[in-house]
């Protein structure tokens, strides 16, 4: 039987990441993007290579996501990565009693965390507000999420996946009731095609209900907005946090030689060129201001905002859904089989999304080989381009 | 406040000449160029090519030029270049082969940015704006790594200093001043003899440094500070100081 093709629409991180695991599964691997690598929700996101830490409270599962996946990412692509921690601090008095379930939660979820003196912490970020209570240190990051994307293309294309940006399925291929392909615009030529595929991943993102229609399921993807603001100025190098329940603007993720402000959260009906309303990016320079105060000196660069992907559940406020990932076959929904959809999750935990997307799609094809993706180092982002 | 703005836009397709086109959008009033140019392809047309992904001045995607001039439409404001109803010209880099509207193709580019060896990630300096950190005194060696503080090259790739030099628009075998910038880094971090003579040999190659005419362009047009042209005159001080046995 000759070697299944896997048509992967979408690449941000999990489409992107999914590449690279179906490649190395010996699958042959086909990705479609209708814009530039990471022009959707991934590109423009807040940067950060989670510890876990945010979510340890409220959301373990999704905390304990993010450690396992940032540990195996600082392996796997340390040259996209600035690996410089994270500080949780405390601002007031109720941050400060927050402390103790927060140290617990991390612990729970086996996040290396240890609390600091604060005159310490003054030390090692001396523009951090210097009324902090508390503060604790925990293994966050930074990537920079083009190349984190194209790391995992570089290497999936090295192992024989093809890779077209600029490609935008338009509608899926029906053959009976399974999905035989989809129908392709190559925004290069102006041309339509069409690209027969075994199996379809959609890796959308916010854009999954869109493909899913064309397919006639139905997902339950929420997209979820979100503002940042880039101050083009650099003032600390670990990411710092507010130690509280998660709030809007309480992260500062320093990159390069910029900071950025984030983020909050509202939902969308629809994920592409997000109007922002002025009170989110009022409401959030400020809750950054709080955690350091310098901010207030530092260049406005830009405000961006996109959509998260997140999987909705009834009668539950989006700051609130989960921040775990689902993958949805749609056949054992009593919908098209040929299409596997994922979904939800985040940037960090792109690796681990695309084991359990690969397995499903294995499973599905009957096929049996072994995701090593946990064990194997990209190759450089430049090596795309070879 | 919002603010109504026309661009003009180059439009372009291997099999087709190229056009420029009219789009007119309406952008809130502290919109970025670039949130101008994602209108235009949400609202007027969906087939415009462009190059965006982190809207930060960190991917270095979106290059383009702007009225004649290279930016980063991520970080320059529509404000600046409002002129009455003038409306603003768009159009891609220079000196890179045109694969559609805005975007060209950066494959060699990266091909010598490659070869330059260049790691983006360097380990800071021991001060933060000025004042100075006590690192070593405060990570935690339980947790993660115990190396110093990192953080990301300041050249993003972009490709605006190879848009903007004029020996790049001569010959397009020219390493180029973001390539030879990041020798002159590599350079500045490596101890390693071999690689340091590989480097210089680089640098020294019929088109490394000795081709660069100092118009500075690339240091003026740079976004991020990198100051190529700089590096250029550093490195030619480096390579006299090997052939004349002296300096380091
Ligand atoms: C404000 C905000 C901040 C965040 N910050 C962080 C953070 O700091 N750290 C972290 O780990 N996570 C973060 N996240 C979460 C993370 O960004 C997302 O979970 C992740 O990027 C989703 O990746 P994806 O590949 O599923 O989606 P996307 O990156 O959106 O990729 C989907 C792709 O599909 C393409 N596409 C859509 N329709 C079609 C079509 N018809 N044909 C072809 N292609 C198509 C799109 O162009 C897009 O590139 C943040 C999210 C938000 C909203
Ligand atoms: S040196 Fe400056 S202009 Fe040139 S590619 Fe790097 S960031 Fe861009």
């Amino acid at each position: 039987m000759s070697v299944p093709h896997v048509l992967i629409i979408g690449a941000g991180s999990t489409g992107s990441a999914t590449a690279h695991d179906l490649a190395l599964r010996g699958l042959r691997v086909t990705v479609v993007e209708r814009g530039e690598i990471a022009s959707g929700t991934t590109g423009r996101n807040h940067c950060l290579l989670h510890s876990g830490g945010r979510y340890c409270v409220n959301d373990q599962e999704g905390a304990i996501e993010c450690i396992e996946e940032n540990l195996i990412l600082r392996r796997i692509m340390p040259h996209v990565l600035e690996m410089n921690d994270g500080l949780f601090v405390a601002l007031d008095d109720e941050d400060y009693a927050f402390k103790e379930q927060f140290l617990a939660g991390c612990a729970e979820c086996r996040i290396p965390a240890r609390e600091i003196q604060v005159a310490q912490a003054l030390k090692i970020e001396p523009f951090l507000n210097p009324r902090i209570k508390a503060a604790v240190q925990v293994p966050d990051g930074v990537f920079e999420p083009w190349r984190f994307c194209v790391s995992f293309l570089a290497t999936a294309k090295k192992n024989g996946a093809t890779i077209r940006n600029f490609a935008e399925v338009q509608d899926l291929i029906f053959q009976g009731n399974a999905i035989a392909g989809a129908k392709i615009f190559d925004q290069r030529t102006g041309k339509t095609e069409s690209i027969g595929a075994d199996l379809i991943v959609n890796a959308t993102g916010a854009w999954a209900g869109m493909v899913a229609a064309m397919a006639k399921a139905d997902v339950p993807v929420a997209p979820t907005a979100g503002v940042m603001v880039a101050i083009g100025k650099r003032f600390n190098n670990m990411v710092i946090n507010r130690m509280h329940k998660p709030h809007d603007g309480d992260i500062v993720v320093p990159i390069r030689n910029t900071s950025i402000i984030g983020t909050t959260s509202w939902r969308v009906t629809q994920p592409d060129a997000i109007e922002i309303p002025q009170d989110q990016i009022d409401k959030m320079i400020e809750a950054g201001q709080l955690l350091m105060p310098i901010l207030k000196k530092g260049v406005q660069r830009g405000v961006m905002a996109v959509a998260r992907p997140l999987i909705a559940s009834a009668n539950v406020d989006a700051r609130d859904f989960s921040r775990t990932f689902e993958a949805f076959n749609h056949r054992k929904q009593g919908g098209a089989a040929g299409i596997i959809t994922i979904s939800g999750g985040k940037t960090t935990t792109a690796r681990g999304m695309a084991e359990k997307v690969s397995d499903v799609v294995c499973a599905e094809l009957g096929i049996h080989a072994e995701c090593k993706t946990k064990t194997t180092p990209l190759i450089s982002y430049r090596e795309f381009y070879n | 406040m919002a603010l109504n703005v026309t661009l003009r836009m180059f439009r372009y397709r291997p099999d087709q000449s190229a056009r420029y086109d009219m789009f007119k959008v309406t952008v809130p009033d502290a919109a970025n160029v670039l949130d101008a140019i994602e209108q235009a392809w949400a609202q007027h047309d969906r087939a415009l090519m462009f190059r965006h992904a982190c809207h930060h001045a960190s991917c270095g995607t979106c290059a383009v030029r702007v009225n004649g001039r290279e930016v980063l439409p991520c970080i320059v404001p529509v404000k600046k270049y409002l002129d009455g109803d003038k409306p603003l010209t768009i159009e891609p880099l220079k000196n890179f082969s045109l694969v559609g509207d805005l975007v060209v193709d950066v494959a060699n580019f990266f091909q010598k940015q490659a070869a330059s060896g260049l790691v983006i990630t360097r380990p800071t300096e021991n001060k933060l704006e000025g004042k100075p950190i006590a690192y070593d005194q405060g990570l935690d060696p339980a947790s993660v790594e115990t190396v110093p503080f990192n953080r990301f090259e300041n050249c993003i790739e972009c490709g605006i200093c190879l848009s903007a030099c004029p020996t790049m628009a001569a010959s397009v075998k020219f390493f180029g001043p973001a390539s030879l910038a990041a020798l002159e880094r590599e350079l500045d971090k490596t101890t390693d003899p071999q690689r340091r003579a590989r480097l210089l040999e680089l640098a020294d190659d019929e088109q490394g440094v000795w081709r660069c005419h100092s118009a500075w362009e690339c240091t003026e047009t740079c976004p991020q500070n990198v100051r190529p042209a700089e590096a250029i005159m550093a490195l030619r001080r480096r390579i006299f100081a090997q052939r004349f046995g002296f300096g380091k």
